[in-house]
């Protein structure tokens, strides 16, 4: 059992070192984006230099000299003057040990230029929509599963698996767009985007009503699109394991149907919808790079969006580390509670 | 089973159950579509919808024109007088030596609305002509629209949007004793009763006329015009904010879609099939370093990445697909290729297979990939909407191909249009009502195949 885990581990901080060091060559495109920012310091250096008194008097090559000297100096503060490659080792040190460093051009409302706190900075507001929405969308599709799996086959069956299938091919955003359109404009409920009015209310109590009439609507789409794909998983666990023998074997010794559905149904179907809840958790927590956009909701997903947009790398880089760490850790702890919820892996036979 | 076996389960179940039924008609329905627009769209459109000059004579923000099916018949078309519709008269007074261009065209207007703008384009061929454009109502009034010279060559006049015309329109009005309007567009006062103050405006019907007196001192001068009333509905999608048809680009984004959607869902599904049973099939050192790879592959962040590669890059839409495809070798379908292979290698006839001496990769690929087929049939289509809404999302985040009218490219614009919060629902309803139709198509295929994939799904 614990060399199960230990093998575990060692295999997934392997599998994250990898996943880590090809994001930071990505999200630096190669080193593309260092010659984009060598050039850009040596415009600003040599452009601050010509506003300089006296500047035009000195000769081409002197001039040249004297931006050369401060250039360099300028990528050796920033450490640009060693090889990409060399660098990326000293960057995914960095990554792993979570020093996030300094974002390129992004900095927080309250003036801060580091990753940490630019992240930390955003992360409430993405908890509050998204995590709030995975959970209400997690309980009402379990419910919601677990009536559909009561007569499979039934009308309330069909038309749940056919509005599931449908929603499920569906993307959030897109919904949200239309929403808008209907929620917004033509009924004029909820406001288009954004997350408090502008200027944002005094009093607490307002605040918090006003982040609310924001939060309505992308709450709503966020849930209403993801709540039936996830009732048609659960119904489908739970229908596959209703059938088993064992299942019959307890319903003809004569078990009530409830005792029934509670140990030998819900119980095996247990592991997997753990598994699918802990991940949709984790992933909320990145928020949504597109559905925020649409809302215009100032979550990790826009700034996700902005990051790149600017190809500010270190921010980039900073929330695939925490997310991929994030995603180990669960995995890791998804396998520690299968080991008490599977007896065959806590017997170690698996 | 052999593969003919899968895929004529695959076929079975699509065709018995409603759901696949309905799917596999709107699918065909869009195969039609698609191959009309290759019909339809006689230009090339990649090229042209980007041109502005090439939709100038379409109404800018139409409604589609089946809406005054619900409206009566109350708004406008575009009504465009040619160069042949005028009637031209010229002759060339010698004792003053000038020569006089008249032209004139009848307009009839029925519909309640106003028209959306109003353009006069006039060519002069020979010397600078003084022009004077007057614009005739059915009740008699005559309206001067418009004084001026104008230079050889081509000449527009905006008429909704000059301010000398309306100069021009209320001098003409205020010489006629009549009332004046104080800050009201010409494609307005042109249509209304001018005798009458109204408390609502409303246009006239009947005839209108339009005559262009030109007068210039080469006796060779002649003048061609061309007038445009734009209405407010235009074909059967309407137009967006840059005249463009709509139905071209939704037509066109038909068969583009599809491709997009059904080559990255077949390339996707099939490699990662292959991958996952190869990974099982020859064990060892190569199962354990596809497993690797795949888990690596699963902590990358896909859609970032591929924003990322957007950004830097801005690549067009069949090198996207590339990209994609490149991101998804591995993925959840190759676990589940692995453990499916696992399962049929366990199985009798694989080891007959082995003790006759046939190849492994005989067995491979005649004996296990066709059993993986109705699996991989069915990710195929469950994958293809998922593709398909990942190029709207690009386009929408401004990531697109900048070239090529797709329907997320369409949507995106619409959206940043502010279609959403003007409530010009056809700009974005259309192409999201196609998109989600394709969506819904391969999703009820998929609810129809996953009982072929989970058989213990089927009803009892």
């Amino acid at each position: 059992m614990l060399k199960y885990l230990a093998k575990r581990m060692i295999l997934l901080f392997a599998t994250l070192v990898v996943a880590i060091y090809l994001t930071i060559i990505i999200a630096n495109a190669g080193g593309l984006i260092d010659d984009i920012l060598k050039a850009q310091l040596r415009y600003e250096i040599a452009s601050n230099l010509a506003r300089s008194p006296g500047w035009s008097q000195l000769t081409e090559e002197e001039q040249r000299r004297i931006i050369d000297e401060r250039f360099q100096s300028a990528i050796e503060a920033k450490g640009l003057d060693r090889p990409f490659l060399e660098r990326t080792f000293k960057y995914l040190i960095d990554a792993l040990t979570l020093s996030l460093g300094r974002a390129l051009f992004i900095t927080s409302a309250s003036g801060s230029k580091a990753v940490g706190d630019i992240i930390l900075e955003r992360l409430p507001q993405t908890v509050l929509l998204f995590t709030t929405g995975t959970i209400l969308y997690s309980i009402i599709g379990l419910l919601l599963g677990l009536y559909m799996a009561k007569r499979p086959g039934g009308f309330f069956d069909r038309i749940f698996s056919v509005f599931a299938v449908v929603t499920q091919v569906i993307p959030p955003w897109f919904f949200g767009i239309l929403f808008i359109m209907v929620f917004a404009y033509y009924l004029g409920l909820v406001p288009f985007g954004g997350m408090v009015s502008v200027p944002p209310p005094r009093d607490p109590l307002n605040y918090v009503l006003d982040v609310a009439y924001h939060m309505a609507l992308p709450l709503f789409t966020w849930i209403f699109s993801l709540f039936g794909a996830w009732a048609y998983i659960a119904r489908n666990l739970i229908v596959q394991i209703a059938e088993e023998d064992f299942v019959n074997t307890a319903k003809a010794k004569g078990l009530p149907e409830n005792i029934v559905m509670r140990r030998h149904v819900l119980r095996p179907s247990l592991p997997p919808i753990v598994t699918v809840i802990s991940l949709s958790l984790i992933a909320s927590w990145q928020g949504a790079i597109i559905t925020e956009t649409v809302f215009n909701w100032p979550g990790l997903g826009t700034l996700f969006y902005q990051a790149i947009n600017s190809l500010d790398a270190p921010v980039v880089i900073g929330l695939t580390v925490i997310y991929a760490y994030l995603l180990v850790a669960t995995v890791l702890v998804l396998d520690l509670v299968y080991s008490i919820l599977d007896p065959r892996i806590r017997a170690g036979r698996i | 089973m052999s593969a003919s076996r899968g895929l004529q389960d695959v076929a079975d179940a699509v065709l018995r159950s409603k759901t696949g039924l309905v799917g596999l008609s709107i699918l065909v329905a869009m195969v039609i579509l698609s191959i009309l627009a290759l019909a339809y769209v006689p230009f090339d459109v990649a090229r042209e919808w980007n041109n502005p000059s090439f939709w100038q004579r379409n109404p800018r923000l139409a409604l589609p024109s089946w809406i005054n099916i619900f409206l009566g018949g109350r708004l406008p078309e575009t009504i465009t007088l040619s160069n042949d519709s005028f009637r031209k008269y010229s002759y060339y007074l010698e004792t003053v030596g000038l020569k006089y261009c008249i032209l004139e065209a009848d307009l009839s207007y029925s519909y309640g609305d106003f028209p959306s703008e109003l353009r006069l384009l006039l060519y002069i061929k020979g010397e600078e002509a003084l022009t004077t454009v007057r614009w005739i109502q059915p009740n008699g009034v005559d309206l001067t629209v418009w004084k001026g010279s104008f230079k050889r060559g081509s000449n527009t006049i905006y008429i909704s949007r000059q301010i000398d015309v309306r100069e021009f329109i209320r001098d003409s009005l205020k010489k006629l004793n009549l009332t004046i309007p104080s800050t009201v567009n010409p494609e307005v006062i042109l249509f209304v009763d001018n005798t009458m103050v109204h408390s609502e405006l409303t246009p006239v019907n009947g005839r209108y006329r339009i005559k262009i007196e030109a007068v210039s001192s080469d006796p060779y001068t002649d003048v061609e015009a061309e007038f445009i009333v734009y209405g407010r509905v235009y074909g059967l999608a309407g137009t967006d904010d840059k005249r463009r048809d709509l139905f071209v680009g939704l037509v066109w984004g038909a068969p583009i879609a599809l491709a997009f959607g059904l080559i990255a869902a077949i390339a996707t599904s099939l490699l990662q099939t292959l991958i996952g049973s190869l990974s099982a099939w020859y064990g060892g050192f190569i199962d354990e370093a596809i497993q690797r790879v795949t888990d690596v592959y699963m902590i990358i962040p896909f859609l970032p990445i591929l924003i990322t590669i957007s950004v830097i890059y801005r690549i067009d839409i069949w090198t996207l697909l590339l990209v994609v495809v490149g991101l998804s070798l591995f993925g959840g379908a190759t676990k589940t290729a692995r453990s499916m292979t696992f399962q049929i290698m366990a199985e009798q006839y694989i080891e007959a297979a082995i003790s006759y001496g046939a190849s492994r990769r005989r067995i491979l690929l005649l004996y296990i990939l066709p059993r993986l087929m109705p699996y991989t049939m069915a990710n195929i289509v469950l994958s293809v909407p998922g593709y398909v809404f990942l190029e709207a999302a690009l386009s929408v985040l401004g990531l697109g191909d900048p070239m090529m009218p797709t329907w997320g490219k369409i949507i995106s614009d619409a959206y940043s249009g502010g279609a959403v919060v003007h409530g010009l629902w056809w700009w974005i309803l259309l192409p999201s009502a196609l998109i989600i139709l394709t969506a819904i198509s391969f999703a009820f295929l998929g609810l129809a195949l996953d009982k072929v994939v989970n058989p213990r799904l089927r009803e009892r």
